[in-house]
C-alpha cells in the first residue's frame, strides 16, 4: 500500500503537539498525529474514583506487574495501582544514564501524555525569565522578549482557564484569570508566617476549572487530578485539544506508533518519519510536507539524533551541535516539613479535595539587584498540607495504644511543608545522546542522559532550607525535618532546552518560532525549545509558544514556504 | 503513585510531609498511594473485617494470631473500631505472602528489588514475632500471648519509647517500629480507619472548595484545642 502524504505529520499528542494537532487541522490542514501508545479513553482507563480499600494492593500494586519488561521502573505519583493493567506509560522502551548520572525519566506514552496528570501550575514567564542574561551576564537571552508572548499567553490561558488573581508582581506577569480557589486554614497560617520573613504567599497560577469555562464543565474537587479528570474540569488534550482536531475530520491518528526517525529528501529537508508499528513491530513510513516534533522534550532530541543522514550526519538539524545539550530540569525536593500546633485537634477540613496548588512563594529572590544573592535567578516553593488521605506524620508521634490513636486524629490537620522549585543553569556538562552500544527492544538506539545538580541550583536549595527554617519559626510551626538531598533529577517533569531556541543558527537548533535553523520545513511544539527552565512551570507556556508556532507555520503555508500536498 | 511513593522513599525520613499528598503534584510522590482517594457513587459494601474464619496466606495459625493481637494494641479499638474490627491482620498476610512493599528504606527500581524486599519483609515478619515471644520468655517466662496484659504492655512500651529503651532491644525495636509500620497503613487504608479520622475525601463531589472559616483570625492562635481549654489556661 503507498504510503500517503499529509501536509503536516505531528509526532506527539501530549500539551504541546495536540495544541498543534488542533490548530493545523482547524486550519484546514490534513494532520496524521502519531502517538507512541494506545489510545486514552477516561471511561476505561481512569479508576480513580475508587477508594484505596477498593483496590487489591491497597494503591500499591502488584509487584509483579513490570515484571520481564525492558524498563521495570515504577513511576511515581501519575502510575498507580489506578491504571495498572492499561499499558499507559512506557515500560519496554529503556533508556541509559551516563557514569555518576541518575536521571528519572518519567513517560506516559498514551494519548495526552503527562498533560493527562499534570501539576496545573500556569504562571507566565516573563521578561525577568527572557532576558536574564542581560541582568545577570550568564547566558544567553531568549530570542522573544514578553511584549511579543504576551498575547500568546493569553490565547494560552483563554482556552485552557487557568484560575488565579492579579498580584502585579515583577517575577509573574499577570494574566487572565478565571476565579481564583478560596483558601485553606493552612494557606492563612502560612500567608501571615511569610508576611513576617518578607516572602510572599499568593494563589497560584492553576489551570483548573474553578468555573465552568468553554463548555468544560467545572472542577468537583474530588482531589484525584493527578490520576486524570474524568470530566475534563481542567486542560488536558484527552478533553481539550484532541476532541477537537477530531471534530474537523482533518485528523488521522496513528496509535501505539513508536516515531525512531525524520526522513529526509534529497534536499534534506524533511519529508515524513519513520516508526515501528509496536504491534507487527514493523517499520512503517508516512509523509508529509511539514513535520512537527512534539514527543515530550528529550525524546523529540532522541528522534532528532537518531534521524542521521548524509546531509545530517550527527542527526537532523544539528549543524549547531546544540542538539541534546544545555538540559535543565527544576531541582525538586522539600527543604522543610512540620506540623502547625495551632490545628491540634480540630476537625478534619477538605485540604487536599483541590489536589493542587492552591498557593505558592512565587520568586522572590535577586528581584531588586538581579546578584543579591549567593546565586543568580531564583527559585519558587509550593506548599502543602492538611488533612489527606493518609495520616504520614504517625512515624512522628512514639508510642501505640488509645493515646497513639488519639494522637493520629490529634495532628491529622497539623502537617505543612515545602517543595522547592529551583531552575538549573545550562551547562555544557548537562546532555542526552545516543547510547553508542545499547538499543531497545525495536532496535532503536537508546537515548542516554549525562545530568547532574550545578552550584547554582544547590545554593538554591540550601538558601530554601534556612528559608524555611525562618518560616517555621514565623508560622508558630514545629519542624520535623528536611530532604536531605534532593530529588532525583528528571522528577520535576519540567526537563527543558534539548533543541533550544535562538537567533544564532550557529547557537541554537531552531529560530524563535521553533522552526528549525537548517531544515525549514521542520518544528517543534514543546518544553525543549526553552533554553533554560525558570522558576515556573512548562506547560502553559509550551502551549502557547506551540499556539505561536503553528500561527507562523500557516503564515508560511499561506506565503508559500511551505506548500500543501 | 502506585505505592511507588512509599517503595522508592526512605518511609521515616518523608513521613512528615507523606500526609501533604494529594494536596499538590511535586508532594504525591512522596505519599501514600492511599493519599486522594474518594469515590464520585456509592461504592460496594466494603468486605473488609467482615467476621468469618480467615485462612492465612503466609503466617501460621499462631503467628497469625500474634500479629492479630500486636495490631490491636497498636491501633485498639476505642470509640470507633481498631485494627481487629479493620482487619488489619488480614492486610499484613496478605501484603507479607505476595511481598508487596509496605515499609521499606529502598528504592523500587525493578520487580527483582520489590521482591527482594518483599522476601525481607517476610524474613523481618518471622524473626521480628520470634524475638517478641523469646522475650516475653525471658522476661516473664512465657510466649507473648500467654503473658498478662500488663506485661505485654511493659515489654512493648519498651520497644516503642525512647524513654524506656532497654539495651540490647535493637532489633525488637526495630520489628516494633516495622511491625507498626504495617498496621498503621493496614488501618488507614480502609474505610474504618479513614472514618475514624474524619477524612473528607470519603464524602462525593464538593459543590466548591470550601474555605477556612476563621479568616478573622488568620494566624489561627485563637482557635484553642478542643477539650483541652482548661489545660491551656492553667
Amino acid at each position: 500500500m503507498p504510503a500517503r502524504t499529509f501536509d503536516v505529520i505531528v509526532v506527539g499528542t501530549g500539551a504541546g503537539g495536540a495544541t498543534a494537532m488542533k490548530i493545523l487541522c482547524e486550519a484546514g490542514l490534513s494532520v496524521c498525529a502519531i502517538n507512541s501508545g494506545p489510545r486514552l479513553e477516561p471511561a476505561k482507563h481512569y479508576q480513580m474514583h475508587r477508594h484505596v480499600f477498593d483496590l487489591k494492593y491497597r494503591g500499591r500494586g502488584n509487584p509483579r506487574r513490570l515484571e520481564g519488561k525492558a524498563h521495570q521502573e515504577p513511576y511515581s505519583v501519575e502510575e498507580s495501582e489506578y491504571s495498572e493493567g492499561q499499558d499507559l506509560f512506557e515500560h519496554d522502551v529503556a533508556y541509559s544514564n551516563s557514569p555518576g548520572s541518575d536521571w528519572y525519566w518519567k513517560r506516559c506514552k498514551a494519548t495526552g501524555g503527562k498533560a493527562n496528570f499534570w501539576g496545573r501550575s500556569s504562571a507566565r514567564f516573563g521578561d525577568i525569565d527572557f532576558k536574564a542574561a542581560d541582568l545577570d551576564g550568564f547566558g544567553e537571552n531568549w530570542p522573544v522578549d514578553y511584549a511579543e508572548i504576551s498575547p500568546w499567553f493569553s490565547k494560552a490561558e483563554k482556552y485552557m482557564g487557568v484560575a488565579s488573581t492579579v498580584q502585579n508582581r515583577p517575577s509573574n506577569p499577570d494574566g487572565e484569570y478565571l476565579p481564583a480557589m478560596p483558601w485553606r486554614c493552612i494557606d492563612y497560617i502560612i500567608q501571615k508566617g511569610a508576611e513576617k520573613i518578607g516572602v510572599p504567599y499568593l494563589p497560584d497560577r492553576c489551570a483548573q476549572l474553578t468555573v465552568a469555562h468553554n463548555g468544560h464543565p467545572a472542577c468537583h474537587y474530588c482531589g484525584n487530578c493527578s490520576r486524570g479528570c474524568d470530566v475534563g474540569a481542567f486542560f488536558s488534550p484527552t478533553w481539550f485539544t484532541i476532541p477537537e482536531a477530531e471534530a474537523t475530520k482533518n485528523l488521522t491518528l496513528l496509535t501505539n506508533a513508536l516515531v525512531r526517525s525524520v526522513l529526509v529528501d534529497e534536499a534534506g529537508m524533511a519529508k515524513g518519519v519513520a516508526y515501528v508499528d509496536r504491534t507487527s513491530k514493523r517499520e512503517v513510513q508516512v509523509y508529509a510536507k511539514v513535520v512537527v516534533l512534539a514527543a515530550s522534550c528529550v525524546e523529540t532530541a532522541h528522534i532528532m539524533l537518531n534521524s542521521k543522514s548524509r546531509h545530517w550526519p550527527t542527526g537532523i538539524a544539528n549543524s549547531s551541535g546544540q542538539l541534546g545539550r544545555n538540559l535543565c530540569d527544576h531541582l525538586y525536593g522539600s527543604p522543610g516539613y512540620g506540623y502547625l500546633p495551632q490545628l491540634l485537634g480540630q476537625p478534619a477540613t477538605p485540604d487536599n479535595i483541590a489536589d493542587s496548588t492552591v498557593a505558592w512563594m512565587p520568586r522572590w529572590q535577586n528581584l531588586k539587584n538581579p546578584r543579591e544573592e549567593k546565586f543568580i535567578r531564583g527559585y519558587s516553593v509550593y506548599m502543602g498540607g492538611g488533612c489527606g488521605g493518609f495520616p504520614g506524620h504517625y512515624s512522628q508521634i512514639e508510642g501505640f495504644g488509645a493515646e497513639y490513636k488519639r494522637n493520629i486524629k490529634r495532628y491529622y490537620p497539623t502537617p505543612v511543608g515545602a517543595l522547592i522549585q529551583a531552575p538549573t543553569l545550562p551547562s555544557a556538562t548537562n546532555y542526552v545522546d545516543i547510547d553508542p552500544e545499547k538499543k531497545d527492544i525495536f532496535g532503536i538506539p537508546q537515548l542516554r542522559f549525562r545530568f547532574q545538580w550545578g552550584q547554582n541550583e544547590l545554593l538554591m536549595w540550601e538558601h530554601s532550607k534556612q528559608m524555611m527554617i525562618d518560616l517555621f519559626k514565623a508560622m508558630g510551626a514545629e519542624m520535623w525535618g528536611a530532604d536531605d538531598e534532593p530529588n532525583r533529577p528528571g522528577t520535576s517533569l519540567h526537563e527543558t532546552g534539548v533543541c533550544r531556541f535562538g537567533a544564532d543558527a550557529k547557537t541554537s537548533v531552531t529560530n524563535k518560532w521553533a522552526q528549525t535553523h537548517d531544515v525549514a520545513n521542520l518544528y517543534i511544539c514543546d518544553a525543549s525549545i526553552f533554553p533554560n527552565c525558570t522558576d515556573k512551570t512548562t506547560t502553559m507556556p509550551l502551549v502557547a509558544f506551540a499556539m505561536r508556532t503553528c500561527d507562523h507555520m500557516l503564515g508560511n503555508f499561506s506565503n508559500g514556504v511551505h506548500r500543501r500536498v | 503513585m502506585g505505592g511507588q511513593g512509599i517503595e522508592r522513599r526512605d518511609i521515616l525520613r518523608f513521613i512528615g510531609i507523606a500526609s501533604l499528598a494529594g494536596s499538590f503534584p511535586g508532594f504525591s510522590k512522596w505519599v501514600f498511594a492511599c493519599a486522594q482517594d474518594h469515590v464520585h457513587a456509592p461504592v460496594a459494601a466494603n468486605t473488609q473485617g467482615t467476621p468469618g474464619p480467615y485462612k492465612p496466606l503466609f503466617f501460621s495459625p499462631q503467628q497469625y494470631q500474634l500479629v492479630e493481637h500486636l495490631a490491636e494494641m497498636i491501633i485498639p479499638a476505642d470509640d470507633t473500631p481498631g485494627a481487629k474490627g479493620a482487619g488489619v491482620a488480614e492486610f499484613i498476610d496478605f501484603m507479607v505472602a505476595n511481598r508487596v512493599p509496605v515499609s521499606t528504606r529502598r528504592e523500587v527500581r525493578s520487580t527483582r528489588d520489590a521482591i527482594e524486599i518483599g522476601n525481607e519483609a517476610q524474613n523481618r515478619f518471622l524473626s521480628g514475632l520470634d524475638w517478641i515471644n523469646a522475650r516475653s520468655k525471658s522476661e516473664f517466662g512465657g510466649e507473648f500471648m500467654d503473658c498478662a496484659a500488663e506485661q505485654q504492655k511493659t515489654l512493648l512500651e519498651e520497644l516503642a519509647f525512647k524513654a524506656k529503651f532497654k539495651p540490647t532491644t535493637e532489633s525488637g525495636r526495630e520489628f516494633f517500629q516495622f511491625m507498626r509500620d504495617y498496621t498503621v497503613v493496614g488501618y488507614y487504608t480502609t474505610r474504618i480507619g479513614l472514618e475514624s479520622l474524619g477524612y473528607p475525601g470519603l464524602r462525593t463531589v464538593w459543590p466548591s472548595m470550601p474555605s477556612c472559616s476563621h479568616p478573622d483570625d488568620p494566624e489561627h492562635i485563637h482557635l484553642g484545642e478542643p477539650g483541652r481549654r482548661n489545660a491551656a489556661a492553667t
